[in-house]
Order: C-alpha cells, then structure tokens, then sequence
C-alpha cells in the first residue's frame, strides 16, 4: 500500500492544511513525514502493511502504516509507538466494541492504562499529575489512539462521533500504574501476564471521578467511600476502575490488603436489591412482576473492578472512572525491541 | 525552495457500496417486520408506526423482533430470517 503524499512550500502551510481538512483534534500537529513514519515503523520491525487489528464491528483493518501517521502527528517518538500498536491491537478486540463506543452519546474517550516496565523505560508519567499534562509520553500515546479513532476510523466529531457532552480525555488519556511504592505485583500480573512483561489496558472510559478522604487512614473507611460515591454509577455498569494515590496506598500497604481484597471488597459495598435502585431511579423502571429483593452491585462482580496505583506523594486521592455500556477492558502485552 | 512532504492520515481503502432494496410499489399484501433496539419504549413506538401503515394498506401481517440492546448489531441468523420472513422492515430507536 502507498499512502497518499502531499507536498506543501513550507511547515505552516502543511499545518494549516491538516488544520483545514479537519485532520487535527483542534491542536496543532506535528506534520507526518514519510521520514518520521517510516523511523517509527523500523522501531518495531513493521512494514506499512502490516495489520495491527481488524475491528470488530465494522471489520475495519488497522495498518502499521497509517497508525504511525496518526502517532507521527500526535507527537509519538519511534519509542512512543510500541505501546501505540499494542493499544489499536487491544480496541479492535470485538468485546471492546470501539465502533459503537466511538460513535456513541455516552462520549467516552479511550483510556490506554500501562503496566510494567516499558513505561518507565519511555518516560511515562505515574506521579503528581498522572491524569494531567506536562508529560510527553502520556500525552502523545493517548492522543495517536484518538487521532486514530477520527482520522483513520472516522469517527470524526460531531459527525460520527455524537458524543452529548464529551470529556477531555478525547484529546489524551494515558497514564502508567505506580510500580516504585506500589505494595503489589503489576497490574500486569494480575492480568495473568508473566512477570517484568509490559502490557497496555484499553478502557472505554468515562471521565474520572476524584475523591478526597483526607483523615481517614483505616482502608475500610476511605474504601467505604469510595464504594458509596459507586452507587451513583447505579446498578450493573460493565467495568470500574479505582485508581489509588500514594498515601491511601501506603494505608492500604501498612493494612497487608491485596489488590483482589480492595475489589471484592468494592463489590460487597456496593451490593443493594433491585428495589433500591429502581427507588434511587438509578435503572430502567422494574416491571411490576420483578423480583425487588434481588441483591445487585455497581457491577457484576469483583472482576469487573480494576484497582490500580497511581497519583502524586501528597494528598488522600482517588479516583472512579467508569467504563462505557457493555465494553469490557482489553489488555495487550507490549512488544518491546530488543 | 525544497518543496516538504507528508502523508495522509486517512482511509484510503474504497469502501465497499451496497443497493438499495427495490421499493415496493404498495404495502398492500406485504409483510411488514419491526425491529427493535430494545431501547425503552421502542417496541410501543413501532407498533404506533405499523398500526398507521396498517390504515393506509392492507398490510398480510407483521413480525416483531427484538435484537436485545441497543450497543451490538443484530445476529446475522436473525437478520436472515427476517429478510426471509418480511418483505419490508422498519427499525427504530426511541427512549
């Protein structure tokens, strides 16, 4: 495959085209030359024709090639592009359901969430800010998926993408798990994957939530919490993720709980029958013959609650980010050059 | 002046085109099928829909079906067996 080449006088009048044909999220974008993409793709050993995924829904297919043109704009170093590959091989995994979350009302944006040592190795950000900017490697990743998601996809705001309100991850959501004062094993190993490896989880992702409990150094009070600003979500949402600051996690450490323990934990706090919900108008109004004694959670159940370690040293933080309809969360393990 | 270069970041894969189904001249005699998305009070808006048709022509039957939720595309077994089954469908959403 030949990607389609356009020649300009200068930089800016490359921009201002990008600008012009509706190529950019509203910020300026590095202009992807077929010098910048091919350095990307040598990075991993890909050929422009390579496919990183085949969409489930549409049965789209993702070619190296034109990924790294959406990474090459966004920002992305040849480094960046690893996990950029992993992510789109993770959304087109068909229980993920991009196509519809990427048209939807709901407007989500799509969290990549990275595990392991490889995020360290490029520079990611697991510290003060780690939702926020000023770190490269968060802001480009997230930002190639959603350049992607527009450019190549089509799901181009406003158009395809109907999303009501939208959030600010649309331009960017990425962050890496806190493995230096993290008490626990990866999140990647707790995926099941083998110890050191690298992997990136795709979710379909609200905006998140914050939580202050400052004062409350006992797990099971500022978990409480947390489980209490859940109900909210209402009843049998697909997936949560908690993501835990510093010194809650240092509490948590000092209290000897798991990771398993915190979401089952999550899980039993938020159990209330159907008729609870159904008064709190959190579902769709039982039908009168409804058992309104069934005992129903924020989600189906502990596995559906992702906990993971990340936010600067200071301050009692967490955060609730809720995942889209009936999407699930994808991990991928990240190829890393050797 | 050397001249820059850059690529496209758009699909440029022909998409594939499908015709439209040949429209009936009168709905009289036709089958008529109601897809639901399973939204609430999808079905009601349907049913609202075929029953006006069903004034204007003398429709041989409907037939309802509901594709479970609103988020995945219908079961291709059941597109197939609607198509089978109808001569005209009519899908619809509402809240």
């Amino acid at each position: 495959m030949q990607i389609e080449q356009w020649e300009f006088k200068d930089w800016e009048a490359a921009l201002e085209h990008y600008f012009r044909e509706g190529l950019t999220d509203g910020l300026p974008v590095v202009p992807p030359t077929p010098e910048r993409v091919q350095a990307m793709l040598d990075y991993c050993g890909l050929a422009t024709d390579d496919i990183l995924g085949t969409e489930g829904i549409r049965h789209k297919q993702f070619p190296a090639g034109k990924v790294a043109v959406s990474a090459v704009m966004a920002g992305c170093l040849p480094e960046h592009f690893p996990v950029v590959a992993a992510a789109v091989s993770a959304v087109c995994d068909r229980s993920y359901n991009f196509h519809a979350s990427s048209t939807s009302t709901n407007g989500i944006a799509n969290l990549v969430l990275v595990s392991g040592p490889y995020a360290s190795r490029i520079g990611m950000n697991h510290g003060v800010n780690a939702f926020g900017n000023g770190n490269r490697a968060n802001a480009v990743i997230g930002r190639a998926i959603n350049l992607l998601k527009a450019n190549f996809y089509g799901s181009v705001s406003q158009e395809m993408d109907k999303s009501t309100l939208g959030h600010s991850g649309k331009y960017s959501f990425c962050f890496a798990e806190d493995l230096e004062t993290s008490p626990w094993p990866s999140l990647a190993e707790a995926k099941g994957f083998r110890p050191g490896s690298s992997v990136v989880t795709m979710v379909a992702a609200n905006a998140p939530l914050q939580l202050e409990t400052h004062g409350d150094r006992d797990p099971e009070g500022f978990l409480t919490a947390a489980a209490h600003t859940m109900l909210g979500f209402g009843p049998r949402i697909s997936e949560v993720v908690l993501v835990i600051s510093q010194e809650l996690m240092a509490y948590i450490a000092a209290s000897g709980w798991s990771r398993a323990q915190v979401a089952e934990f999550l899980h039993e706090k938020t159990l209330r029958t159907a008729g609870e919900w159904d008064d709190w108008r959190r579902m769709d109004r039982l039908p009168p013959d409804a058992d309104r004694d069934e005992l129903m959670g924020c989600v189906s159940g502990p596995d559906r609650i992702t906990v993971v370690p990340a936010g600067g040293d200071a301050g009692e933080f967490m955060a609730l980010i809720t995942s889209w309809g009936s999407s699930r969360s994808v991990t991928r393990e990240i190829t890393v050059p050797t | 002046m050397t001249s820059i270069y850059t690529l496209d970041p758009r699909d440029s894969a022909v998409a594939s085109t499908a015709a439209l189904a040949l429209r009936p001249a009168s709905l009289d005699g036709k089958t008529l099928g109601l897809l639901s998305n399973n939204k609430p009070h999808s079905e009601d808006l349907l049913r609202m829909v075929a029953s006006i048709i069903g004034e204007r022509y003398s429709l041989a039957g409907t037939v309802e079906y509901n594709k479970g939720g609103h988020q995945w595309p219908a079961d291709s077994s059941a597109l197939e067996d609607l198509a089978s089954r109808c001569d005209v469908m009519i899908h619809a959403t509402a809240e």
